[in-house]
């Protein structure tokens, strides 16, 4: 096969089955409707971009088989989508070493404080700014008593920690209770969490455990305010409860500015009324690898090209916007500078690789749908 | 392609350990460990750990099995009054509440996030040797392992745990120590559970709770049934076996057009499901059959026939 | 006295908690009892009654009494049929392990049926389109009907399976079946279409657990296979042959993991809820309630 015409080949690892599936179907989507935006306006440097999707069934020891498998015999440049902490702990080595770009959405602080060289995105806020972010939109809905619900995860001991601190600040008060995911009732949890009597809980779950302990707060009769993370409160959680159940809780979805049409334009292509933040990010990875190689113009694509020209085309301020694949590649085939902003944020990466400037849709179940309150 | 297959075929002989632990302990004493995962982990826990602190990896790697082991006589002495059923379900709560402790223990384990960084051995020496090094040396620790293994199930001791296995109240009578038998088959199984959960760490640098679910249990249990359950070479033909299953039916899935991903991936999972049914169905009694049961029957201690026919020839 | 509301709530919470895996463990003593293995397919059959009732009640408008008899038939018929397909060949092997070979299989089974669902539904939760009901009140204690219908079900069915072994034919055909193969075929039963209603009465109340249970939560794929572990727990205590030992064994289980939270962090429910177990074996190594009326004497 001619070199020219030889596909690129982008790997994505995303939970399809197991614990953690929920976005599954929308991340393959979105990645290949990126794949085949790309596609569309030629490619990069005339050569189609393709994405090879595998499950890492919500399990580090399969991932690990699935992305060894994508490294070394699809030769991907770069994988995107990496969803769970631990997957993306998992799998991390494996990128850095065989000099193959990461783009991942999870949180865990720890995960770019690896020896990678610079091989890892994260688009996904960290943990701790998701959490001073969460506990000040608590504050600011006037409330005075936090109580923090959650399964063990990284950061649920960070949330409690964050979010408190932030309301003992302001005057009010603040606790936590972490919970053992899988349980068909959470009623002694919430019984506890209300003894307290809160004014506002802080849902720290994932869409299953999370549409349980909403139901239980329901039952409780619990009349408080109700915020959670995005990958905890969002449509498929919305779709998934009675809509007297998630009415009034708010969510804040990673995001890009409220300007950028770029959000618009993918849900529209997918034919939805909103998209959680994760498959907007899984998009994302696919175009920045897209629009890094096409900067790069190198003869071979690679890992490094990637790691080296993410940043040109993501972010510094002599670029112009753009929100539109194609148009960016039209831009760096015409040696225009430009600076892309995605549906899942303005992209702008620290040197640790850590996504940085990230806006925040701040969202509300209303009547059974997400509906937008703000951008900030 | 070929670091790939060298990655797979480390991957594959971890499970061969693991499947060999389990032929002891299962196949050759009759005691069912459904919470091997918990000792693979327990090992792989203990050996990131101690290098961790600094102590050297093969140091690590032999009390990650050790420690296994102790837990593992520990729960045999414990049960000890307990129908075989109930052994199943203590080591599957094991299984379950060591997990849960790894994810929760954070000041230890790391909790969720797990331990990164894990110290490989040799891998700057080595550099582009390193994934042919490791492969050699866990095949090698598998060949080791079925070898003594098959000296030590040869012995008398084998001939009576197998008696042990097949009627214990006769095995009592004919004057042998069931507990012991029973504690040292389990203690060696553990062993090798762990051992082998130590290999896995130092393989892959990473480990989290998520790591050890029962999945890997469920490959081990059917590498070891298709392999005839009580034979140390069906173990390891078994796990080639799974371990072909699981890999090629990633290849598999990408030839069907129409699907989406999830449907492609539930289809991968019920397939290797349906292929692992089809293997037991076709060979009960494994490929490898129960030929080395009849060193224990012809033996003159007393022992029961197993009751199983032995495989016909292929 | 609040600590002693306090210790009611939780004991009524685990109540409610035990009443949603009494009735798959109950599937899974009946279909041990007759088959004499784990069958570990019951998780993803209580997924499968779930989406059927789902079906019935949200796409079709069916009235919650029809939606749990679709729940019971369409896993108990799926059962009988996955047993003919995947089990019954490996039963027919005679083995040294055939039981534990044959709950292997049944996890692979599981497996395959969950995927199976996965394959049609995807992965989305969907909920049930019934009213949702605040909790009532009695005597300081809260409660929710939805809840406590869920506990009064599951225990009028223990009851009439109860009833049913001790008063019909074929119930009686069953329990000899379970005591002695032989003298069942001596007296003209037919084993084989016994272990078929076994299977397809023990998957249909899993089946109706699992609705019960995604009524109270939500469908997905993984709905029944969750709580597995539970569920085994669940019937092993209540000495995996006894009926009312299962429902017994399953709101131990359930009271225990809630009673635990007092003295341990909530994360380590489950693993009181073993420790327990562990104990009441030590205790009593064949189960709490065996030798209690069951299938088998």
């Amino acid at each position: 096969m001619a070199q020219g015409t030889q596909s690129i080949k982008i790997g994505i690892v995303i939970p399809l089955t197991g614990a953690t599936s929920q976005f599954g179907a929308t991340m393959s989507a979105a990645a290949k409707i990126a794949a085949s935006d790309i596609n569309a306006a030629g490619g990069v440097a005339g050569r189609p971009v393709e994405v090879v999707i595998e499950d890492d069934q919500s399990n580090p020891e399969a991932a690990v088989r699935a992305t060894r498998k994508l490294i070394d015999v699809d030769k991907v440049v770069s994988i995107g989508g990496s969803y769970a902490s631990a997957v993306t702990s998992a799998i991390a080595p494996l990128c850095y070493e065989s000099k193959t770009a990461l783009f991942t959405s999870s949180g865990a602080d720890s995960i770019t404080k690896t020896p990678h060289n610079g091989y890892i995105f994260r688009t996904s806020p960290t943990v701790t700014l998701q959490g001073t972010r969460v506990g000040r939109y608590a504050l600011e809905l006037g409330a005075k008593k936090m109580f923090f619900l959650g399964p063990q995860t990284p950061f649920a001991q960070a949330y409690i920690d964050i979010i408190s601190k932030l309301f003992k600040e302001a005057g009010g008060a603040g606790q936590g209770l972490i919970y053992e995911d899988k349980r068909a009732s959470y009623r002694t949890e919430v019984d506890q969490a209300l003894r307290t009597n809160p004014d506002v809980i802080v849902l720290g779950g994932y869409v299953p455990d999370t549409s349980v302990v909403l139901k239980d707060l329901y039952r409780a009769g619990f009349g408080g305010k109700k915020v959670g993370f995005s990958f905890g409160v969002n449509q498929v959680l919305a779709d998934g409860i009675p809509q007297e159940v998630s009415e009034g809780t708010a969510s804040l979805v990673p995001s890009a500015s409220e300007e950028s049409p770029a959000y618009r334009t993918l849900i529209g292509k997918l034919g939805r009324p909103a998209l959680d933040s994760y498959s907007c990010q899984v998009y994302d990875h696919v175009v920045l690898t897209a629009l890094a190689l096409a900067y790069a113009a190198a003869s071979s694509p690679s890992g490094t090209a990637v790691r080296d020209s993410v940043r040109a085309i993501s972010q510094g301020g002599k670029g112009e916007k753009v929100s539109d694949v194609a148009q960016g590649l039209k831009m760096i085939a015409d040696k225009k500078p430009i600076n892309y902003d995605g549906p899942s944020g303005p992209l702008e990466f620290a040197s640790n690789g850590d996504v940085e400037g990230v806006f925040f849709r701040y969202e509300q179940v209303q009547q059974g749908k997400m509906a937008l309150l703000k951008v900030a | 392609m070929t670091s790939y297959l060298l990655f797979i075929g480390t991957i594959t002989a971890i499970y061969a350990l693991l499947s060999l632990g389990l032929v002891v302990s299962w196949g050759q004493a009759g005691m069912v460990n459904l919470g091997l995962v918990g000792f693979f982990g327990l090992g792989a826990y203990c050996s990131a750990l101690l290098t961790y602190i600094g102590a050297p990896i093969g140091f690590g790697w032999l009390a990650g099995a050790a420690l296994a082991a102790a837990i593992g006589v520990a729960f045999c002495l414990l049960t000890r009054t307990l129908r075989g059923d109930y052994l199943a379900i203590v080591t599957l709560g094991f299984g379950e509440g060591l997990r849960l402790v790894e994810l929760n223990e954070r000041w230890l384990t790391g909790g969720s996030d797990g331990i990164s960084g894990i110290r490989p051995p040799l891998k700057e020496a080595l550099s582009d040797l390193y994934p042919w090094f490791y492969f050699t040396l866990a095949w090698a620790v598998v060949a080791l392992a079925a070898w003594a293994l098959s000296r030590i199930l040869a012995s008398p001791f084998g001939r009576a745990l197998r008696a042990v296995r097949d009627d214990e109240k006769v095995a009592a009578v004919a004057g042998k120590n069931v507990l012991r038998l029973k504690c040292q088959a389990f203690g060696i199984g553990a062993a090798l559970f762990g051992f082998a959960g130590a290999l896995y760490a130092h393989f892959t640098s990473y480990i989290s709770p998520d790591n050890f679910v029962i999945q890997l249990t469920i490959y081990i249990f059917l590498a070891v049934t298709a392999g005839g359950y009580s034979r140390l070479v069906g173990a390891i033909f078994g796990s080639l076996a799974v371990m072909t299953i699981l890999e090629s039916s990633r290849f598999a899935a990408e030839f069907i057009p129409g699907l989406s991903a999830v449907q492609i991936a539930s289809l991968r999972e019920f397939t290797i499901a349906v292929a692992l049914i089809m293997i037991m169905q076709l060979r009960p009694q494994g490929v490898f059959g129960l030929r080395n049961e009849r060193a224990g029957a012809n033996a003159s201690d007393g022992a029961p026939h197993a009751t199983a026919v032995p495989a016909t020839p292929n | 006295m609040i600590v002693f509301t306090e210790l009611a709530q939780y004991v009524v919470n685990g109540l409610v908690l035990g009443a949603l895996i009494a009735l798959p463990a109950l599937g899974l003593t009946l279909i041990f009892s007759v088959q004499g293995f784990v069958n570990f397919s019951v998780a993803a059959q209580m997924t499968v009654g779930a989406y059927a009732a789902w079906l019935a009640g949200s796409h079709l408008g069916w009235s919650p009494i029809l939606m749990l008899l679709l729940a019971f038939a369409v896993p108990g018929a799926l059962g009988v049929v996955t047993d003919r397909l995947a089990l019954a060949p490996v039963r027919r092997q005679s083995g040294a392990h055939t039981a534990l070979m044959l709950a292997v299989v049944s996890i692979a089974l599981n497996l395959a049926i969950e995927n199976a669902l996965r394959f049609i539904f995807g992965s989305n939760l969907n909920n049930f389109d019934l009213p949702m009901e605040r909790n009532l009140q009695v005597w300081g204690l809260s409660v929710g009907p939805q809840q406590l219908r869920n506990l009064v079900t599951a225990l009028v069915i223990a009851v009439a399976l109860a009833a049913f072994f001790s008063l019909t034919r074929w119930g009686k055909a069953m329990r000899a079946v379970a005591d002695n193969t032989d003298l069942a075929r001596l007296k003209g039963i037919e084993p084989r279409s016994l272990s078929n209603l076994a299977t397809f009465i023990g998957m249909g109340l899993a089946g109706i657990g699992g609705s019960l249970l995604a009524i109270d939560t939500s469908v997905d794929p993984s709905t029944g296979s969750r709580l597995i572990l539970v569920i085994f727990a669940a019937s092993v205590l209540g000495g995996l042959t006894s009926l009312y030992g299962a429902v017994l064994g399953a709101l131990v289980i359930g009271v225990a993991g809630e009673v635990a939270m007092i003295a341990m962090p909530p994360v380590y429910q489950s693993l009181t809820a073993f420790l327990a177990i562990l104990v009441i074996l030590l205790v009593k190594p064949t189960g709490l309630f065996a030798g209690a009326t069951g299938v088998r004497k």
